[in-house]
This record gives structure tokens, C-alpha cells and sequence, in this order.
């Protein structure tokens, strides 16, 4: 393992792991794909179709429906999220990383607990509070509301980075003179990019996805993408190709975000410099 | 990394902060009022288009003339039922009008004070929107509270049996008419279907998941075999009756027997899946040909009939009144879709307005015209053209007969309503997957039910 | 170069890590500090939606909740599925972040794959697994199933039901796990195996001794953060079973959920969010006590 040359058979057995896994992800992806050009009927249809004619309808819908303002709200939320929690939380994760009391731990396991508290429990004193400051059916409602569930998490994911990079890359600036800010900015930053560019996108795409907060918390104003799949495809009449089209919509840009984004997940960067 | 790299995050923090305050609402100039429902594409089509969220010509007219603005908002059932719950916790009166089902919201909301009475408003504001003489009165009954009214009904229906004629005549069946008939057709079904190797179809789809979902069905069982709403000793139906006879829970006593044949023909003539089956899957498997048999909330195979493809479905499904059990009193699945009036709203009239067109004859003619259901709340709707081309002046008048013949009240109209639909229910799929007997789910049931009532004080001197 | 001592005049007032750490904190804390003090508040209250006033009643929400029988009921499912659960999406997200971030062809595109879950919201994830394994008209539960011998409806068996949803959740979750501890390897210097390589060291050595100690922490909070989330997973359950057959997978999150907005008894639903907390909170210190 790691880097090393491998007999081909050890290939072999890593790379049948690897697709039988990915067998497993991408069937019901496909079939969520191929359900969208169905009708109802025969997206339930056994045995399945393969081939068909398919229909658009349940794209015409979803395009008629309001999907372009929905898009653009759920962009705005995710991405102010990703830029909140990457200057709020690089800045925390790093202090926290460096702070080795009793009181500061206790402070950082608090901003965990912040993450713990069940949905059920705090929905209606949300709801009551942004009420009162008359912000709900807001995009910065569900910012707030979103930022509860993703700063604590990128906190705790970038303090844990921060623990692993070796202390004397940051003494050595200090020797130097810089600042800690500068420190953080042009030396911490660029060796955990791997980790930021990771929290980057798990909280935009947890963001993107979220339905409950963006759900009682908006009108029509600030509408999220999951919170139009309900509202278009919800009960009684269950839209399910509906749904099917929509999610498939909603894959396009994270999935452009997920391949662009995987690439700086892995690079080759270095502690060379300190070693 | 260089300062650039800095004043990028500084200008893209402002931005974003810009952005969200800037969508901020503004003041609109019309009375707004805010609905909060489920069904969106076939509830008011004609009014909020196939999707919901067009606002057509009619609806538009309407705004107009009377100087308010229709907000509405669409989710699923069970995001709309907890948003409702979360504004009445608040109090906002942010929503002017509310979805309430009869099975459970009528009740608790308007114990709670939380709903306008509408009586009055039927006097003073007539209006021409909605006639209350063209509506059958047991789907307006069905939303009074100890006599209060306190939402207007929208499609809505009453029990009855749908199935496949094509199935029963090829073993020589016809339409049950007593529970004890629904028992020999059910055998007959099975052992045909099973004589023939066929495997993927089954005598009836139910539904049996937990939760309040199955309640309306288990609940109409019971009084068909009890021959009375057998929750509470005599068939106490309101907190005053309750206490006044000190009637005690009854649910290993008269309700049992009509609780057992529910899960009985749901454990022997049922799909496998059934103890987790929504009104979703009891519609699907209907629409996809495997059931000769859908009961008792009919409207589902009606929607089913929206759906399906299969020539066989569309061309045999028949409907017929729902049977009569050995209490003398016919299988209830009954509920109306209502919208009543938060009395924290702050525009209680124009919200009136608003209801009564929502809910006027006009919608629900269109609403007959596009799902093409007879589960309409009006005589001259369900009379309409449309409903007797596609199905027939018998058909339409036996759908009649089932809502004249319906028993509103086959369940009791407390506050813990809720509560109760959700315990039955989950009682109900819990014994369907014979984790417990039927039994055991019953006097687990019963002591719940006595502990609860003790506490909330109903039985005190 | 010299050795000089220097600070920065900033680090003199108020230690430099509280000023990193005050703008988030102060964020947070103007977000919960309503929430959580109305939780608390409410949990000391019989506040039952249809009843009028809201009695002060001490510790009484908190032992009907914790005496009723459906707690000890849901006690149990959440255990198994929040144990479950997180333990197998750790392993197989360990697995495949170990195994991608070798050097083998087209690890790019499978790394993206694998991620791609990530992007199905968790509602239509339940649907799709829930129209899937459907015994009646399922693709899986109805024709390949059967078509093995297997019979059974996965959903509707007390036995299997669980199971099928921690299936789902493998589905959904590993990718969450596979990111974060894929992002924690790129930590561990590939400099360091070179060495221990000419030592003559196993790759079962390497791991033990040099990734897993380098890639602890992210361990750590990996599980600690799919532990919170699936102890709080509502949706996915939700539209798969509803919680049943039964109360067969009702974890904590539906029996909070039917207890605030069905049975409308909102200071009970208060406490038994309290209750999850302070477990999660417990459970969460274990976790890092323990390991660290």
C-alpha cells in the first residue's frame, strides 16, 4: 500500500472492490435518471422497461414550475453558507487547534453540541424568533438556520486538519515575524486546502439539500430546491417521474461542483518544507 | 495567496450579505392571504395550474375584484401538517387559512380555540361563491365541533369498494354487500388467483402502515362491526359525553371485533407488504393491475385510475357501496379536505372570501374536470356532465348514495383525536406484522387510553 | 537565520486564539441562545397545543417520557441504528478512502462517483430505496429478489425492515464519511512511508503506526459527526417505513416528531429533545475520551 508498486493481482482484488461498490451506488442513480422519462406507470412497471419512448413531461413541469428561482435561492444559500462558514470557521477551527485549556475545550464542545440539538425540538423557537424580527420566507433565514447545522461541522473537521499539520511549520513564521494572521492565511491554508476544499463542499452541498429549516421557514420568496420537490411533487397526487426529473435537475450543478471540486481534494501537497 | 485573495473573500462575504437582505419582502399593496395546504396539481388547478405555482386568468380576476392577494403554499402532507402545527404554537397568525382534516385538525384546532367559527360568517356574507344548500351535509356536519363549524370542505369522500370486474366474473363473483359476503369473496379471490399460479396479484390492497394512515379504514371496520363508534363505553362521541357518563375506553370490549377482521383480511388476502403500506402503495399497486380489490377509501383507486396504463384497470374497475358488518352498520372511510380560518388572522374577512371561492362550486367543478374523481362535495357537481360520461348515471348515484348513506361521526370528536389516529394506527401495523397479537396490541391500547384520559381529568368527580 | 523572540503586539491583550475564535462563537451564540433557552422552559411546562395556559409542572414531562413504553422501545432502535450505521459507513468510507488514495487509474472519476450520493437529497434517497424495495412493484423487492428466491417484503418484516434502512443509509452516508477521511489522508506525508518502507515495514505496519495515528483526529470527528447525524435522522426513515411495522424503526427523531406535531404535546417533545441531547453529548465525550 501507498505508493508502492503492486503485484497486478492486488490491483485487481482493490479495483473489483472499488466497482463492486460503485455497482451499488450508481444502480439506483440510474434508475432515478431513467425514472425521470418515464410516466408514473411505467417507472413501477416489472419487469422494467429498457426500452421506451421517453416522455419530457415531467421536465416541462419542472421547468414551468418556478425552478429557475428556486435555483438561483438555493445557490445564494449555499454558497454564502460555504464563504460564512470558511471565514468564521478556518479562523475558529485554527484557534481551537491551538488551545489547549480546560475552558477552551469546553467552549469547543459546545459549538459541537450546537449540531446535536434534534430538528423536532428547536424548529418552533426558530421559527418564533425569526418571526419577531420579521425575517421569515428570507434567504437570510435560511442562511442562519443553515449555518447551526454546517459552522460546527466545518469548525471540528478544520481543527482536526489543523491538529495534524506539524507544529513547527507555524513556528517558523513566527520566527520569521509574521503575524498569526498571516500565518494562518498564507501558510496554514494553502497545506489544508485538501480539508477546506472538502468542507467547502460537504457544506454546500448539505446546504443545497437541506428541506426541514428551508422548509417552515420559507413562503415563496426564498424557496429552496428541495423545498419546490415537495411542493411540486407532494402528496396525493404523488408525482414520483416528477421528483425523479427534479432531483436529476438538482444533480447537474452539484455534480459539476463534486467533479471540479475532487481534484483539490487530492494534491499532492508537502510538509517538505518543514521536514 | 496574496492580499487579492483577501479582498475576493471580503467582497464575496459582502456580496452575499447584500444579496439576502436585499430579498427581504416588501409591502404589497393588496390584502395578502396566506393558505398553507397540500395537493398541489390537482387541488385548484384552475386557479394555480398544474404545478401550483402559475397563478391563471380566474384567479387573477378574482384578486382583482376583491382587492386581496391568494399566497398560497404547496407541501407534502406531512411538512404542511407540521408547519400548520408550528404557526399555531407561534401564533402568528402569519397563515390566514389552514389545511384541517377531519381526521384529527377540526377537532384539536378548534378545541383549541385556534379556528374562526364560521356560522356566523355563513349569515353575514353569503356571497356568491359557495352555496352550503348545494353541499351534502354530512361533509359540512363532518367539520363541526360540538355543533360549531369550523372549515369549509373540498373534495372529500365516503367508503366503498372498487374493483375489478373483469377478475370477478372470471370466478363468477359479485360486489359484496355484507362483511360476511367481502370473507367468502376474498377466498374465492385467493384460492382463483392462487388455482391459476398467479402470484403478483392479490385479492385487496389495504393500507396498513403506521401512524394515523390506516385509522380511517380501522376506524370504519369498527363501527360496522360494533354497530357504533365503539372507542368509549356507550359510543361516547365529545369530552362532554365522556365524562358526564364516565364511559371508559373500550378497545379490548366492542372495538376489538371489527379491529381484528381489519387486520385479519389485511394478514390473509393483503399484499406482503402491507403493515408499512401508505395510501401511495395501496394506489400503486391498484394502478398497476395486482389487485382485484381496493377498499375501503375508494378515492384512492379513483386516483389510481389517474395513473394507470393497464387497458384492464382502466376499462373493469367498478365501484360499489361498501358492505355491511354484523353490527348492522356499513364499512366508514370518511374525510374531507378542510381549510379553516386562523383566528389569529388579521384579515379574517377577506380570508372568508378566500375560502368561499377556494371552495365554491366553481373550483370544484374544475377540480371534477381535471382528476376526473366523483369525490366532490356538491349535488350539481357530482351531477355534472363530466362525471356521468365517465362513469355512468349508475355509478354516480351509488358514489351518492355512499355519502348520503356515510355516517360523519364514526369516530369520537375529541382534542386527543391525534393522538388516538396515531396510536390505532401504529396498533394496527404493529399487529398486521404480527409482532403482537392482536391481542396484546388491543390491551396495550386500552391502558394507554385509560391512563391518558385519567390524567387529563376526564373522569374526576 | 537568528533566533528572536518576537510577538506580535496583538498577542498581548487578549490571547490571540479567542480573537480567531469570538466571531464564530458570537454567531452561534446569538442564533441558539433563544432556541435553547426556550427548550429548556418549555421542558418544565405542560404545554399541550389544544389546552389553554401553560402550568409550570417541574420534572413531570420527564418522567412520563422517560417511563413510556415507546422510549425504551425507540431506545433500543436508535441504538441499533445509530451503532450500525455508523460503524459501517466508517468502515467501507475508510476502505475506499484508503484504497482511492492510491495511485491506480481513473481514481479521479471513481472518486467522483462515490461522492455522488451526496448530492441526492436524503428525502428522494428514501423514496427511491422505499419505490425500490417494494415488494409489490419494486425493481428490486419485486423482480431481482424474487427472482433469487428471496421472498420476503424487506419493509414490512419487523426483522428486516432496520436493516434495509441501514442498507439505504450505506447508500447515502459512506460518501460523507469517504470525503472527510479521504481530505484527513492528505495529512500523512508520503515521505514518511518511504522511510518506514526501507525499513522493511508491512502495510498492515504502515497503517497502525503511521496513517491511523496521523488520521486519528479525523477519525474521531468523522464518527462523532455520523453519529449525531443518524441519531437525528428523520426524513429518510420517515418516508421508508414511517417508523414501522409497527414501532419497528421509530427512532427517537419520529417519536419526538409524533409527540410535538401529532400528539401536540410540545413541552414533552421539548424534553425528550433534552433527553437526546444530553445522550448525544455523552456519547460524543466517550467517543473523544476514549480514542484521543
Amino acid at each position: 500500500m501507498y505508493g508502492q508498486k503492486y503485484s497486478n493481482l492486488k490491483k485487481l482484488v482493490l479495483y473489483a472492490i472499488v466497482f463492486t461498490y460503485l455497482v451499488f451506488v450508481l444502480f439506483p442513480l440510474i434508475w432515478l435518471v431513467q425514472s425521470s422519462f418515464k410516466s408514473m406507470y411505467q417507472a413501477l412497471k416489472i419487469p422494467p422497461a429498457l426500452i421506451w419512448r421517453p416522455t419530457f413531461e415531467a421536465y416541462q413541469k419542472a421547468l414551468g414550475g418556478g425552478m429557475l428561482k428556486a435555483f438561483l435561492n438555493s445557490a445564494i444559500v449555499s454558497l454564502s453558507n460555504v464563504v460564512l462558514v470558511l471565514v468564521l470557521g478556518v479562523s475558529a477551527g485554527y484557534a481551537l487547534a491551538n488551545l489547549k485549556t480546560k475552558a477552551s475545550q469546553n467552549i469547543g464542545f459546545w459549538i459541537l453540541t450546537v449540531r446535536m440539538a434534534p430538528a423536532f425540538g428547536i424548529i418552533v423557537p426558530l421559527y418564533i424568533i425569526l418571526r419577531s424580527f420579521r425575517l421569515v420566507d428570507t434567504i437570510f433565514a435560511v442562511m442562519v438556520a443553515h449555518l447551526t447545522i454546517n459552522l460546527p461541522l466545518a469548525i471540528w473537521l478544520l481543527k482536526s486538519y489543523f491538529e495534524e499539520i506539524p507544529s513547527e511549520l507555524a513556528e517558523a513564521a513566527i520566527v520569521d515575524g509574521a503575524t498569526r494572521t498571516q500565518i494562518l492565511l498564507y501558510v496554514l491554508v494553502p497545506v489544508a486546502a485538501p480539508m477546506i476544499v472538502a468542507v467547502s463542499a460537504l457544506v454546500f452541498l448539505l446546504s443545497w439539500n437541506e428541506f426541514l429549516f428551508a422548509f417552515v421557514l420559507t413562503s415563496e420568496a426564498a424557496r429552496t430546491v428541495p423545498v419546490l420537490v415537495a411542493s411540486l411533487a407532494g402528496t396525493m397526487r404523488f408525482d414520483w417521474p416528477l421528483m425523479c426529473a427534479l432531483s436529476t435537475l438538482a444533480l447537474i450543478p452539484a455534480f459539476v461542483l463534486v467533479v471540479y471540486l475532487q481534484r483539490y481534494i487530492v494534491r499532492g501537497l508537502t510538509f517538505g518544507a518543514v521536514k | 495567496m496574496s492580499k487579492n485573495f483577501l479582498k475576493a473573500v471580503g467582497l464575496t462575504v459582502s456580496l452575499a450579505l447584500v444579496i439576502s437582505l436585499m430579498s427581504l419582502p416588501a409591502g404589497a399593496a393588496k390584502t395578502g392571504i396566506r393558505v398553507l395546504v397540500f395537493a398541489q396539481g390537482f387541488a385548484w388547478p384552475e386557479l394555480f395550474g398544474s404545478t401550483g405555482v402559475d397563478e391563471t386568468e380566474r384567479l387573477k380576476q378574482f384578486e382583482e375584484k376583491e382587492g386581496v392577494d391568494v399566497r398560497i403554499e404547496w407541501g407534502d402532507e406531512t411538512a404542511i401538517r407540521q408547519k400548520v402545527a408550528a404557526d399555531f404554537a407561534a401564533r402568528t397568525g402569519r397563515y390566514d387559512l389552514v389545511l384541517v382534516g377531519t381526521d384529527g385538525g377540526v377537532q384539536t384546532y378548534g378545541y383549541g380555540g385556534f379556528l374562526e367559527p364560521l356560522d356566523k360568517y355563513l349569515e353575514l356574507y353569503p356571497g356568491g361563491y359557495f352555496d352550503p344548500q348545494d353541499v351534502y351535509p354530512q361533509f359540512l356536519d363532518a367539520n363541526r365541533v360540538e355543533g360549531v363549524l369550523y372549515a369549509l370542505p373540498y373534495y372529500s369522500f365516503g367508503a366503498g369498494i372498487m374493483y375489478r370486474k373483469d377478475i370477478f366474473d372470471k370466478y363468477g363473483l359479485t360486489s359484496p354487500k355484507t362483511t360476511d359476503e367481502l370473507y367468502q369473496v376474498l377466498e374465492a379471490l385467493k384460492s382463483g388467483l392462487r388455482g391459476e399460479g398467479i402470484t403478483d396479484v392479490y385479492p385487496v390492497t389495504m393500507r396498513g402502515a403506521p401512524g394515523e394512515e390506516p385509522t380511517l379504514d380501522v376506524a370504519g371496520f369498527v363501527y360496522a362491526w360494533a354497530g357504533y363508534p365503539a372507542w368509549f363505553e356507550g359510543g361516547a362521541m365529545t369530552p362532554d359525553q365522556i365524562k358526564e357518563k364516565k364511559a371508559m375506553p373500550i378497545f379490548t370490549g366492542d372495538f376489538a371485533p371489527g379491529f381484528g377482521a381489519f387486520v385479519e383480511i389485511c394478514q390473509k388476502y393483503g399484499p406482503p407488504g402491507i403493515s408499512t403500506h401508505t395510501w401511495v402503495d395501496m394506489m400503486n399497486i391498484y394502478a398497476m393491475g395486482k389487485a382485484a380489490i381496493l377498499m375501503p377509501s375508494a378515492i384512492n383507486a379513483y386516483a389510481a385510475l389517474g395513473v394507470t396504463e393497464d387497458e384492464q384497470v382502466k376499462k373493469y374497475t367498478r365501484f360499489s357501496k361498501s358492505p355491511t358488518g354484523s353490527g348492522g352498520k356499513q364499512i366508514q372511510s370518511f374525510w374531507t379536505f378542510s381549510l379553516g380560518i386562523n383566528k389569529d388572522s388579521r384579515h379574517k374577512k377577506e380570508a372568508w372570501k378566500v375560502l368561499t371561492f377556494l371552495m365554491g362550486k366553481e373550483s370544484m367543478q374544475a377540480f371534477a374536470e381535471r382528476t376526473q374523481w366523483p369525490n366532490v362535495t356538491m349535488k350539481s357537481v357530482l351531477y355534472s356532465d363530466v362525471l356521468i360520461k365517465r362513469y355512468g348515471l349508475e355509478e354516480i348515484k351509488l358514489n351518492e348514495e355512499s355519502i348520503l348513506e356515510a355516517e360523519p361521526f364514526y369516530f369520537p370528536y375529541i382534542p386527543e383525536l391525534n393522538e388516538y389516529m396515531d396510536r390505532v394506527g401504529t396498533a394496527t401495523s404493529e399487529a398486521i406484522a404480527k409482532t403482537k397479537s392482536v391481542e396484546a396490541v388491543l390491551s396495550g391500547l386500552q391502558t394507554w387510553a385509560l391512563e391518558t384520559m385519567l390524567r387529563a381529568g376526564y373522569y374526576k368527580k | 537565520m537568528g533566533v528572536r523572540v518576537y510577538w506580535p503586539p496583538e498577542e498581548n491583550k487578549l490571547s490571540w486564539q479567542y480573537k480567531f475564535l469570538l466571531p464564530a462563537l458570537l454567531v452561534l451564540l446569538s442564533i441558539v441562545a433563544f432556541p435553547t433557552f426556550f427548550l429548556f422552559y418549555v421542558s418544565f411546562h405542560e404545554w399541550v397545543l389544544f389546552k389553554r395556559g401553560m402550568p409550570f409542572i417541574g420534572f413531570e414531562n420527564f418522567s412520563r417520557v422517560l417511563t413510556s413504553s415507546e422510549f425504551l422501545q425507540s431506545l433500543k432502535v436508535s441504538v441499533m441504528y445509530t451503532f450500525s450505521t455508523t460503524t459501517l459507513t466508517f468502515i467501507l468510507g475508510l476502505g475506499l478512502a484508503l484504497i482511492l488514495n492510491e495511485q491506480l487509474k481513473g481514481r479521479g472519476i471513481m472518486r467522483t462517483l462515490i461522492a455522488l450520493p451526496l448530492v441526492i437529497p436524503p428525502v428522494v434517497a428514501g423514496f427511491a430505496w422505499k419505490f425500490a424495495l417494494n415488494r409489490e412493484v419494486g425493481v428490486i423487492g419485486a423482480f431481482i429478489l424474487p427472482a433469487m428466491g428471496f421472498m420476503k417484503s424487506l419493509l414490512a418484516d419487523p426483522s428486516l425492515a432496520l436493516s434495509s434502512i441501514i442498507l439505504a443509509d450505506i447508500w447515502s452516508k459512506t460518501s460523507l464519511m469517504f470525503l472527510i477521511l479521504l481530505a484527513g489522508l492528505q495529512a500523512v506525508s508520503p515521505d514518511l512511508y518511504e522511510a518506514a518502507r526501507i525499513d522493511g515495514a508491512s502495510s498492515w505496519q504502515l497503517f497502525s503506526h503511521i496513517t491511523f495515528p496521523l488520521i486519528k483526529p479525523a477519525i474521531i470527528i468523522a464518527l462523532i459527526i455520523r453519529f449525531i447525524d443518524a441519531f437525528n435522522v428523520f426524513d429518510a426513515i420517515f418516508v421508508m417505513t414511517s417508523g414501522g411495522p409497527g414501532t419497528a424503526t421509530q427512532t427517537f427523531p419520529l417519536l419526538g416528531w409524533k409527540i410535538g406535531f401529532l400528539y401536540f404535546h410540545l413541552g414533552q417533545a421539548a424534553t425528550l429533545a433534552i433527553i437526546m441531547l444530553i445522550m448525544t453529548i455523552g456519547v460524543s465525550i466517550f467517543l473523544i475520551r476514549r480514542i484521543t
